[in-house]
């Protein structure tokens, strides 16, 4: 039988659910005969439900869930925090490529280097201004141009401000060799190697 | 509902995100409100990171209950100064609390959140799982990580502390005492 002493020993496990079916069996015997020890037992659980009745009053906010589900379930490319991160990512590349000399050379060998990649060695069509060689060469970053002495040398500038060395054969003679034909602009059909900036020259006409 | 959603995901939605109300209740109980959602999202996140290791034959309330333990522990709690608890088990339990003293036939509800919020954390976490979610002793062992018997230490001993703060707030405030939000204890 029990007694008074066990059951307050026990008396959280009760209330808890906690007991052996035998053990549950036992205490509540003890708690129809004993008033004192069913009061503590009516207090205890009266406190377990104060208890429950305060907390459980909060709900989360709607908001809260969506964040949840956000952070959570939508795709990696949709959460802010990754989308931030690229908006981030791409503002530093702008910037540094703007602003650092080296970063910028850098990109642009990157670019040119993707698209040789994407466009090697194909059959085009080029339209520029057939402009000397040298003499672009000594304009832009002084060089030592030859051509008082040994003639200038045609090459072609398309409009993007790039300079295409013009392969030797029977066909670029003129684009190369002619210094009537400078100044002049020419749509030169034939195969270019990016990597090489240099076009092989199949035909050509003079706009 | 998202747009390609993966099994994964659909998994999470069906199995975790209906729990975020109890996750909520006692992560605001242990940080107060100005934390809560962030402290909720953290525990979220931290369970989808790892929502493979979570067997789906367990208690998945029981297992985002530990994330949310672990999560609070290492980001929230070792900001704040608290005095060790003495877990030995067994010779903590004090049975002769006079629970059918006066004050338990008074209005319980106003004071208890202060009452709670000034209880060590250990207590308090405790108590919330058992009275408040219906844990097991089992389950918040395993949530607590600490022994079952550590487990029933902690509930008795924090019961008998929430009683007895309780009655001194409204020995203090014997009519006036409102349910409010009460800061949580400064480091």
């Amino acid at each position: 039988m029990m007694d008074c002493k066990n059951l307050r020993e026990i008396l959280d496990l009760y209330v808890d659910g906690e007991l052996s079916p035998e053990a549950t069996v036992q205490a509540e015997a003890h708690l129809t005969e004993c008033n004192a020890c069913r009061r503590a037992a009516d207090g205890l659980q009266g406190l377990r439900q104060a208890v429950k009745a305060a907390v459980s009053q909060y709900q989360p906010a709607p908001q809260l869930a969506n964040r949840v589900r956000k952070s959570t379930l939508s795709p990696w490319y949709r959460r802010p925090t990754w989308a931030l991160a690229v908006a981030a990512a791409a503002l530093l590349i702008v910037t540094l490529a703007v602003s650092a000399p080296q970063f910028r050379g850098a990109v642009a060998n990157s670019l040119e280097a993707a698209a040789f990649h994407l466009d090697d060695s194909r059959a085009v069509v080029m339209e520029g201004l057939l402009l000397c060689r040298d003499c672009e060469l000594k304009k832009e970053y002084g060089y030592r141009a030859m051509c008082p002495l040994k003639g200038h040398h045609g090459t072609l500038q398309t409009k993007d401000g790039k300079i295409w060395n013009i392969l030797d054969g029977d066909a670029s003679e003129d684009l190369i060799h002619n210094s009537a034909l400078l100044g002049r602009t020419v749509r030169i059909h034939g195969r270019c190697f990016r990597r090489a900036s240099s076009i092989e020259v199949d035909s050509y006409e003079v706009l | 509902m998202f747009f390609g959603q993966t099994p994964r995901g659909k998994h999470f939605e069906r199995n975790a995100l209906p729990h975020l109300p109890a996750v909520y209740r006692t992560a605001r109980q242990l940080v107060g409100v100005e934390s809560a959602d962030d402290l909720v999202q953290e525990t979220f996140l931290r369970a989808w990171k790892y929502f493979e290791t979570f067997d789906p034959t367990t208690n998945c309330r029981a297992w985002l209950f530990r994330i949310l333990r672990n999560v609070w522990i290492s980001r929230w709690r070792k900001s704040r100064l608290e005095l060790p608890l003495v877990d030995t088990g067994d010779e903590q339990i004090e049975p002769y609390y006079d629970w059918e003293g006066e004050f338990l036939r008074e209005e319980l509800s106003a004071g208890v959140e202060r009452a709670l919020s000034e209880l060590p954390a250990d207590y308090r976490l405790a108590i919330l799982l058992a009275d408040v979610e219906d844990c097991t002793y089992e389950e918040i062992a395993r949530i607590m990580e600490c022994p079952i018997g550590t487990v029933m230490s902690r509930l008795n001993r924090g019961r008998r502390m929430l009683a007895r703060l309780m009655q001194v707030y409204r020995d203090a405030k014997p009519s006036k005492s409102q349910p409010r939000e009460f800061a949580r204890r400064k480091p």
